[in-house]
């Protein structure tokens, strides 16, 4: 089955009465089922899902609708908390884990009429860029290289996110991004990624991996529909500390594409040999095009770009320390049975955190350490301060930042570098807009040689998410990318 | 500073991780790795940099001290590995 639906269309088509919430639950539960090889999915919630449907249905009956949106069925990342739903962070430690409470971003899922199909599969704790790190084992990308027949990595750490959209396993879904975890696998799986400005989506209910750093967004197959979902999605929340009062806007309802004026930089230290020529080739289109429609394309500098990602895999892993201190086979999850306490605690990590989660644990540990936390977590926040006051500059001069999503497409599943630093570096054009709290979106503009989806990203200034959204419907209607993956794992 | 052995199990204690013998070696390997990527900060100057720990500039809210029904005994209990009335159970600590 080869469909067009979008968030957009759905709605459409639930309004005109040509498909029932029930129907339509069905058949993305059906795409589920037959697509398992995709391993997108941690947990399927058949039964619910169906019982939400039905619900649905009747407050159409009634015309009592929460939302245009209610009763489409969407993919929940398994690190949101669900309310009775198993929820892993696809991890052994969670792996038992029904939260008694729901997120403040699924709930206003709920509240606008949405029906979850099911938890996510991503990398452990979020961290990882291939979906490999996943104590369920990896996802499969549906999309496969014309020269061979080996699986490809979705990206990650929302790769089951990323996966399940591209593959129609559900139409939209719910992400996070901390330091390219929507950006990265959106590239690499043809979809459109959204990480909103930092404190846009209330982090509450979210399992937490660096705080200052996660954000909630939407992985979807239009530029559209990412507007629609930021709309249901975003807003201040009392339970996040950390969220905006800055007021949201009507994401969707002003989505105006007239670009005529703005100005789009292109920034030089993002420029490098090693990027494939494919992909410099779409950058260096799409900057055409934006002048085409009317922009003014101008070089700027970021000069603090090469210190992103190392300022990075220190902050992150500090604060990923502390908030995964919390799992100690006390309160939750899993216990494994120890001689005394502590040797209960040491037992219950090790055998229920996966290696990269250690890994990232242990150097957290070092740096937050005495004798070592001036030299390098006090360090890299203030690299992140000189990083910050890159984008305020460039921000003076232009409107939005174009640069690719990823230093290449998609790659195969085996051949994954085992040398971590490698593995960090598919993140170094995100990792920058995360430091910054800046928003950033993952756009789909052409295919590489081998058939596999290009990325591009634009970034505008904090809090700016409808410009960002008007430059990438800009680019959207103009290519009409259309691009969709054979589906091998239907044959 | 290199991690070795006696190094990566104190980190280990620290971190109340275990870390078994066969897995010392390639756990130095790797963490190392990072210290080194990491290490290229050094050579750049932050002496009149302040550091940011959060990008939002906002300021902390008050909010009023209200009693909710939020976090009930039975709720926080309820995925304990191991409770025993309205206590979570552990290991003896003392002899």
């Amino acid at each position: 089955m080869k469909n067009n639906y979008t968030l957009k269309s759905l709605a459409t088509l639930l309004e005109n009465n040509k498909i029932s919430s029930k129907e339509l639950t069905s058949e993305y539960l059906k795409n589920i089922e037959s697509g398992k090889e995709l391993n997108c999915y941690n947990t399927v919630s058949k039964e619910k899902a169906l019982i939400d449907a039905e619900k649905s249905d009747e407050r159409r009956k009634s015309q009592n609708l929460r939302s245009k949106f209610d009763g489409i069925p969407i993919g929940i990342k398994d690190l949101f908390c669900t309310k009775g739903v198993t929820t892993t962070a696809s991890s052994k430690i969670l792996s038992n884990f029904v939260p008694n409470y729901e997120s403040t971003v699924t709930q206003k899922c709920d509240d606008a009429g949405l029906i979850s199909l099911g938890k996510l599969n991503c990398d452990e704790f979020a961290m990882g860029s291939t979906n490999k790190t996943s104590f369920f084992g990896p996802v499969n990308n549906p999309w496969k290289s014309v020269n061979s027949n080996n699986k490809l990595v979705p990206g990650g750490s929302s790769g089951g996110s990323a996966a399940a959209v591209s593959g129609d396993l559900c139409v939209a879904s719910l992400g996070t991004d901390t330091g390219g975890s929507i950006r990265q696998p959106a590239s690499f799986t043809g979809t459109v990624g959204l990480k909103p400005s930092y404190g846009r989506v209330s982090r509450w209910g979210i399992v937490a991996f660096a705080s200052s750093l996660d954000q909630a967004g939407p992985i979807t197959k239009t530029v559209e529909d990412a507007a629609i979902f930021l709309d249901i999605i975003s807003g201040h929340d009392e339970k996040d500390s950390t969220s905006s009062v800055n007021p949201k806007e009507n994401y969707y309802e002003n989505l105006n594409p007239d670009i005529k004026g703005m100005k789009i930089g292109i920034p030089k230290e993002f420029r490098s040999d090693k990027l494939p020529a494919s992909t410099q080739k779409s950058w260096d289109e799409c900057a055409d095009l934006l002048k085409i429609n009317g922009a003014e394309i101008l070089d700027i500098s970021l000069p603090h770009t090469m210190s992103a990602l190392p300022a990075y895999y220190i902050i992150a892993p500090a604060e990923a320390s502390s908030n995964l201190a919390r799992y100690d086979g006390v309160r939750y999850g899993l216990r494994v049975k120890g001689n005394d306490l502590i040797d209960m605690y040491e037992k219950t990590r090790s055998e229920g955190f996966g290696d990269e989660v250690k890994r990232r644990i242990l150097i957290g540990t070092y740096v937050l350490s005495s004798g070592y936390y001036d030299a390098y977590y006090i360090k890299a926040q203030k690299i992140r301060s000189l990083i910050k006051s890159d984008y305020v500059e460039a921000f003076k001069k232009v409107d939005a930042i174009l640069t690719p999503s990823t230093p290449s497409t998609a790659f195969e599943i085996a051949n994954e570098p085992s040398d971590p630093v490698q593995n960090y570096l598919n993140d170094i054009f995100t990792v920058p807009v995360n430091l910054a709290g800046l928003p950033g979106i993952s756009i789909p503009f052409a295919n590489d040689e081998n058939n596999l989806p290009i990325g591009l990203q634009l970034i505008t200034n904090s809090f700016e998410e409808q410009k960002l959204l008007n430059v990438a419907r800009n680019i959207e209607e103009t290519i009409n990318y259309s691009e969709t993956p054979e589906k091998w794992w239907l044959k | 500073m290199e991690f070795d052995k006696k190094s990566l199990l104190k980190l280990g204690k620290l971190a109340r991780i275990s870390i078994s013998e066969d897995k010392l070696n390639n756990l130095s390997k790797d963490l190392n790795s990072i210290l080194e990527f990491v290490d290229q900060l050094k050579e750049i100057n932050t002496d009149q940099v302040d550091p940011t720990s959060n990008s939002l500039n906002q300021a902390l809210e008050v909010r009023d001290d209200k009693v909710d029904n939020q976090n009930s005994t039975e709720d926080v209990l309820e995925n304990a590995p191991e409770k025993e009335m309205d206590f979570f159970v552990v290991p003896k600590v003392i002899e």
